[in-house]
């Protein structure tokens, strides 16, 4: 099972760093524009190019790379001669609290929105939640995070509007930093978590067993959280894993918007700068956590529905 | 109820958080001083668009942010002073000989590195080697014939020609010095360069912040005044202003007009610093002389009739700038109003295109843009005045790295750009004579290709004469040139890009250089860069 899952993380791997590679040399223009700027010579840009390899068929350099990575070596950024696994590391907490933030964020309520939406289906509050998700839905994240600073950093001053602050220098200081860009990052994960729920609880809501339960006496609430909450979230659990890659998408926009220093921003910069290595550790990066952690979703289906785990 | 509790109870521990202990983005407030005099002590929280791509000069391509946060570090051997002209800054004296074609840089003495390496001539020589060996900087080069030590505090550079702005190009990237031990390791000079600057490097965390701490042993007595900077990186533009009105930054660049207009009126808060001069940059179409349909100049000359410079600056930069009609502005010395800038003038544009038309066939070209929607909006105006005219001009979007990319091999009709802030004319040289202008694919710095004779011996008279009045003359033949050929449809002084700091932010215009002369206030495009050597904060 183990093995199989790696095999299929390798293969995964390995079609996802050549197409990345070879899209991101089909863009125009090299790193050598970055590093010499406008006033270079051709000779000096002919030899800078010689250096980085960039002379070379585009197969050699994606095997060159794909050989120091299977060695552990990432490679070297040529823009900020550091290198990239030190860079990944630098970034990568900053990225990982972030997600970890905005999907608590979203599942925290989300779940009990979805509850109450599917207690109280097609009522007031039904209504007014499902006009909620869909205006989070379709507020795009940027919109989002600018009325959040505008909220409680410029007009009630009690979130920094931008900045991070490292948890190693100060827990405080280190969840408002990364509180309203992981608000901003979760709100519309929240709606469609919350939505998700609400749909499985009501046809959950509406099984012979449930109505068994009802007749036994058991209360509302129990017949609810304890026995139509579980076998409705297995829709929830699958979107939590499937929309990492939404959810890293959107860590883009709000490290650039709120200033994080994580993986996403490097991305854009590397992408911007043609700082191929560097993105390719990104890329290698994202791939691996995806497939962890939508692995890590199977098992949870085990836990939330007993039938899985005997299948 | 009690989860109502629970719920307000979190409430309230989140705001306990955000509102105790000591907040990392604001430090020390300096004493109050009631007065203007300069108050030591402070710490400024500076805000910028985008990080540095490297602190080494020698090595890494500097924009104007990296200009910023370098400049506390590391300092030119030259600055120039607010009437433009260039003057001594490590350097005590820059003297050519009689032909200028040799200039002998002397060293101020008693100046040592924050390692506490003395400054010598050895050191600057070993800067200049290691500069004319960098592929980044070597084309500044060109013209350097060799460079050797004329005693230990002095250096003396030969030219192959007499060049009398030499200075100036001291003041930026190739005159910054670093310490011996930053030269021998350029990778580390990299994250942590080495200078005589007023401020050393305490901690960098790449694309978020840079903290530099006061050099106690800054050569210059009594600077700086600030204990500590922090520059935080922030390119988006919009929470960058709302950072500032937040009270998490206590100065910032931008380039948003917005921002010029909306901090501009808020008077008893904020102050607004533009530039002047020639440190402004120019808005302008850049046209490619060498690639149909933009080789005939009547083509040229109609775009510029056709394009309402008026109308741009209203729409994109609310009424804020100046219409330009050449490289300098109207306050720099340097301008001249001499030559027949084609204004707007809608029939002689559609008189002119037909007449091309008649002989060619229809008009149609491309015009690259970054896809960024304020750069856009400018872009789809033009085009949309061009079409007016009857030229079918269509726009290709193109990254930083794509455009710079295709101005450099000559791959474009038509780009959107930016360019002209040196302190002085010659610093365009490169990018206006006809020796610099390469046929389409190969490498070449005069981008537009503009093979202009009378336009290239004016630059080269003002790169070699030493009278001023013969250099005005010379300048005044490259603009006149520059608007009856039009390989730039000029639109307007981009002055707009600015410093925006809270009041309690003193001297950042008003600095002095080593020998008492005022420093020019600020420099570069498209977001203006300045010294914080005597910038202090006041409690006030």
């Amino acid at each position: 099972m183990i093995a199989y899952r790696l095999a299929r993380l390798a293969v995964v791997l390995l079609v996802v760093t050549f197409l990345s590679y070879v899209l991101l040399n089909l863009l125009p223009g090299d790193p050598t524009t970055q590093m010499l700027g406008l006033s270079a010579t051709e000779e000096a840009r002919a030899e800078l190019r010689r250096q980085l390899g960039l002379d070379q068929p585009l197969l050699v350099r994606y095997g060159a790379w794909l050989g120091g990575l299977l060695s552990g070596d990432f490679g070297t950024s040529p823009i900020t001669r550091v290198p990239v696994a030190e860079e990944l590391v630098e970034r990568l907490p900053v990225t990982l609290e972030l997600l970890v933030a905005a999907e608590v964020l979203a599942l925290g309520l989300a779940v009990p929105a979805g509850v109450a939406a599917a207690r109280r289906a097609g009522r007031a509050l039904d209504q007014a939640l499902t006009a909620l998700g869909f205006a989070l839905l379709s507020t795009p994240v940027f919109v989002v995070g600018v009325l959040l600073i505008l909220l409680f950093a410029v007009t009630w001053r009690v979130l920094p509007a931008t900045g991070w602050t490292p948890l190693s220098v100060d827990v405080g200081w280190n969840l408002t930093s990364v509180l309203l860009p992981a608000v901003t990052l979760g709100c519309a994960q929240m709606a469609v978590y919350a939505r998700l729920l609400r749909t499985d609880l009501i046809a959950t809501l509406q099984e012979d067993y449930i109505t068994l339960a009802r007749a036994r006496g058991l209360s509302p609430r129990r017949i609810l959280w304890r026995h139509a909450l579980r076998p409705s979230a297995i829709s929830l659990v699958t979107a939590v894993g499937l929309n990492l890659g939404a959810l890293i998408g959107g860590t883009v926009i709000v490290e650039t918007l709120f200033g994080l220093p994580g993986v996403g921003r490097l991305i854009v910069d590397s992408i911007f700068s043609r700082d191929y290595l560097t993105v390719q550790g990104c890329v290698v990066l994202i791939s691996v956590g995806y497939v962890l952690v939508n692995f890590a979703v199977d098992l949870v289906y085990a836990a939330v529905d007993p039938r899985i785990r005997r299948a | 109820m009690r989860r109502r509790t629970t719920l307000l109870a979190s409430l309230a521990l989140v705001a306990l958080t955000a509102c105790s202990g000591p907040r990392p983005v604001a430090g020390p407030q300096a004493p109050s001083s009631g007065t203007a005099s300069p108050t030591a002590g402070g710490r400024l929280v500076y805000g910028l668009s985008a990080d540095a791509a490297g602190f080494n000069p020698v090595t890494d391509q500097f924009s104007s942010q990296t200009y910023s946060m370098v400049g506390t570090m590391v300092e030119t051997l030259v600055s120039v002073d607010a009437s433009g002209a260039w003057k001594p800054n490590l350097a005590q004296s820059v003297t050519p000989n009689s032909a200028a074609d040799e200039w002998t840089i002397k060293l101020r003495q008693g100046i040592t590195f924050s390692d506490g390496t003395p400054l010598t001539g050895e050191v600057v020589l070993a800067n200049f080697k290691a500069q004319q060996a960098s592929p980044l900087t070597s084309s500044v080069f060109g013209p350097v014939l060799s460079a050797e030590l004329a005693d230990p505090m002095s250096v003396k550079v030969k030219l192959r020609q007499p060049w009398v702005a030499f200075p100036y190009h001291l003041a930026a990237q190739i005159g910054m010095v670093l310490a011996p031990a930053s030269l021998a390791d350029p990778d580390a000079a990299g994250r942590a360069p080495i200078g005589t600057g007023p401020f050393t490097l305490k901690q960098y965390v790449p694309d978020s912040r840079m903290v530099v701490t006061r050099n106690p042993t800054y050569w210059r007595k009594g600077l700086p005044y600030l204990d500590e900077i922090e520059f935080r990186i922030l390119p988006d533009g919009q929470t960058r202003a709302q950072t500032l009105e937040a009270g998490g930054l206590d100065a910032m660049g931008t380039t948003r007009d917005e921002d010029v207009v909306k901090f501009g009126a808020l008077k008893d808060s904020y102050t607004v610093h533009r530039p002047k001069g020639m440190a402004v940059a120019e808005y302008m179409f850049m046209l490619n002389t060498a690639a149909a349909p933009l080789d005939d100049v009547r083509v040229r000359r109609a775009l510029a009739h056709a394009t309402d410079r008026a109308a741009v600056i209203a729409t994109v930069r609310s009424g804020l700038t100046e219409e330009a009609d050449g490289p300098w502005s109207k306050d720099s010395p340097w301008y001249d109003a001499g030559g027949d800038y084609p204004g707007y003038d809608l029939a002689r544009a559609t008189s002119l295109v037909k007449e091309v038309e008649a002989e060619k066939g229809p008009i149609a070209f491309e015009v690259l843009s970054p896809p960024d929607p304020s750069t856009m909006a400018g872009v789809e105006l033009a085009q949309d005045m061009w079409r007016k005219a009857g030229v079918d001009v269509t726009i290709r979007q193109a990254d930083q790295a794509d455009l710079i990319n295709r101005a450099v091999v000559g791959d474009f009709q038509a780009t959107v750009w930016t360019q002209f802030s040196s302190p002085d004319p010659d610093g365009e040289y490169v990018w206006l004579h006809k020796n610099y202008a390469q046929p389409v694919g190969s490498v070449a710095l005069n981008f537009s290709r503009l093979r202009d004779v009378q336009l290239s011996d004016a630059l080269d008279s003002g790169r070699s004469n030493p009278q001023p009045e013969v250099r005005k003359k010379d300048y005044a033949t490259v603009q006149r040139r520059l608007r009856e050929l039009v390989p730039f449809v000029f639109v307007d002084h981009l002055d707009v890009g600015s410093v925006i700091a809270t009041t309690r932010v003193r001297g950042i215009v008003d600095q002095t250089l080593p020998d008492g002369d005022r420093r020019t206030p600020l420099t570069g495009a498209p977001v203006p860069y300045h010294p914080f050597t005597q910038v202090w904060v006041s409690a006030k």
